[in-house]
């Protein structure tokens, strides 16, 4: 089977638009779409300038997303005076599995020879997940915790490092994941908190000063393609399983999503971009009636740690404190 | 023809490629993978260390699947 663009041999078919593409037309096509989302969410505004460089701190864990995300980044902005790009890892504290893919972040950064910081939740809160699992006091899913402590480190690490912009490897099947669980369960205003921090174009996101704004450039990317991506360019991902991974309301819809993908090609992106239309009409509407009201929601410091919180404690400090 | 599909870091099936089932005139990459319980959305298949288009017609008598690794 021939590229649909040139006589190459074709390595890949995308049902959703018909398309057979050979690797150079493959990679072309990843490429432009991350690209032209960059371009769509005002990531690059217009007075940024080589004079006062914008700081771009990328959440790089080492497998295949982050680091297809970092390396197109990276040949897009590295002769750009205009944004720094840094790689920010976090360690769990999960044995074997996050040693190599640090290993694989490592290899990365030092071969675009990118500025790269290495934290973990044992130096940060003395824990690790690994024995938090084990304690599990909660009675939670792992996640339910790694999360909670991922982003607190991201964003508390993206502030120190000075960063305008958190950038993420997701990619279009767990945005529409989170998109179609966020419906289903009915959470409108998840869904708008969902535009204002990580999918809204830059310009027109509601505001949020008190957090570096988030941003998903990959998300009109399958995540299959990502990882063909990650294949075909012999990228260093890290290519395991996270041992504690139990997202099982997750893994039902992401099934459920194939199918529908098997039947009705396209399904993941329609999901998205009208979920990204309403998100939109959504977070203004709810900007509206806060002003009505008088401002947002009611944020405070955190009484232990200082963040930011709409909490006495944040949630971070409180699971902290039911692990001591 | 019989083809070995040999899924990276699991089991490795044998399947008679004229008993698999499909819509196409011949068995797709496609259709085999549905015989395994894999969706094409989950993996890439590899004839000789090359990746092909899933709705192409089965022409090896080996392909290797590699599955989607979650998260990071």
């Amino acid at each position: 089977m021939d590229c649909t663009r040139c006589d190459e041999e074709a390595i890949m078919h995308a049902a959703y638009s018909g398309a057979h593409l050979c690797q150079h037309h493959f990679r072309e096509s990843v490429e432009k779409r991350v690209r032209r989302r960059v371009r769509r969410d005002d990531l690059v505004p217009q007075d940024a300038t080589p004079d006062d460089p914008l700081t771009w701190v990328i959440g790089l864990s080492g497998g295949k997303d982050s680091v297809v995300l970092t390396r197109i980044l990276h040949d897009t902005f590295a002769e750009d005076p205009r944004i720094e790009l840094v790689g920010l890892t976090i360690h769990e504290g999960i044995e074997g599995y996050r040693d190599e893919s640090v290993e694989a972040c490592v290899e990365l950064t030092d071969e675009l020879e990118m500025r790269h910081e290495l934290v973990s939740y044992e130096e940060e809160f003395g824990i690790r997940m690994d024995d938090v699992v084990e304690d599990d006091p909660e009675n939670m899913a792992a996640c339910a915790y790694c999360g909670v402590f991922r982003r607190d480190l991201l964003s508390t690490y993206a502030e120190d490092l000075g960063a305008d912009l958190l950038l993420t490897g997701h990619n279009l099947d767990d945005e529409a994941q989170t998109a179609l669980m966020n419906f289903l369960e009915g959470d409108v205003a998840q869904i708008a908190k969902h535009f204002d921090a990580s999918l809204g174009p830059l310009s027109e996101r509601g505001e949020q000063s008190e957090f570096v704004p988030r941003a998903k450039p990959l998300r009109d990317v399958p995540e299959k393609e990502v990882a063909l991506y990650a294949h075909v360019e012999d990228l260093p991902a890290h290519i395991t399983e996270c041992p504690h991974a139990s997202e099982a309301y997750r893994g039902e819809i992401q099934q459920l999503l194939y199918d529908l993908e098997e039947n009705h090609p396209g399904t993941r992106h329609s999901i998205l971009s009208g979920y990204e239309e309403l998100a939109g009409i959504v977070a203004d509407d709810r900007a509206g009636d806060a002003e009505d009201d008088g401002g947002g929601p009611d944020l405070r410091e955190c009484a232990e740690c200082g963040s930011t919180t709409t909490r006495e404690i944040c949630r971070k400090c409180s699971l902290l404190e039911s692990l001591a | 023809m019989r083809v070995t599909v040999d899924v990276k870091g699991e089991d490795s099936r044998e399947l008679e490629l004229a008993d698999v089932p499909t819509d196409a005139p011949e068995p797709t990459y496609a259709d085999l993978l549905r015989e395994v319980g894999l969706s094409p959305h989950e993996v890439s298949v590899l004839v000789d260390g090359r990746p092909v288009p899933e709705d192409q017609p089965v022409e090896s008598e080996r392909v290797t699947v590699l599955r989607l690794i979650k998260g990071g």
